[in-house]
């Protein structure tokens, strides 16, 4: 009994567990595209607070469907966090 | 005329005055070829994230200028064969923003 009360408790903190910073535990998450619109803060190669925000512990980029960023400002990431890495910044 | 973004870096061993005077010659390079140099900021020395080829630390320099595709053939000619260079990399801007400042930086 105890082994089948642990798996249930397991399974309950999947479904609410993260994928990242950006979704929302109850997987219903903003479709707003946090880089667009007014005010919004400018994706370059030399902005590395911004660009780490959108890589993985491992370095790899986020995909979309985590972050929903929207598909321009996903292409001008992927480009600008390329060239950092070529510089080594991060 | 075209604006332009070059960020180059500079292997650490070399003595401060040496890397003056090799930035001041890629400037005079960019000034020689139809170019005009606007601002050039000084990083100072860094961390790589990673190492390339066995080095960790290297000084940054940013130089943001005007120019044609013959000055920065000229210049990555140049920067191609010089073995004080780690790396380096030129960037097509539309505008040149001066305002954004994004790392601590000296003027000289």
């Amino acid at each position: 009994m105890k082994r089948k009360k642990n798996f249930r408790n397991k399974k309950k903190d999947s479904k609410n567990s993260k994928l990242s910073l950006f979704q929302k535990a109850d997987l219903k998450f903003s479709r707003e595209c946090p880089l667009s619109g007014k005010d919004a803060p400018i994706v370059d190669y030399k902005n590395i607070k911004l660009l780490k925000k959108y890589i993985s512990e491992s370095g790899r980029i986020l995909p979309t469907r985590v972050t929903s960023v929207s598909m321009k400002k996903q292409r001008q990431l992927s480009k600008s966090i390329k060239r950092a890495r070529l510089l080594a910044l991060i | 005329m075209n604006c332009y973004e070059h960020t180059l870096i500079i292997k650490q061993e070399l003595p401060g005055d040496q890397v003056k005077t090799l930035i001041s010659k890629y400037q005079n390079l960019i000034n020689k070829n139809s170019g005009k140099v606007i601002k050039t900021e000084e990083w100072g020395l860094k961390n790589f994230s990673r190492s390339i080829k066995n080095i960790r630390k290297g000084f940054y320099y940013h130089i943001k200028f005007e120019g044609s595709g013959k000055t920065i053939k000229e210049l990555e000619k140049n920067q191609n064969i010089d073995p004080s260079l780690v790396r380096f990399l030129t960037v097509k801007v539309k505008e040149h923003d001066l305002k954004n400042v994004y790392f601590e930086k000296k003027e000289f």
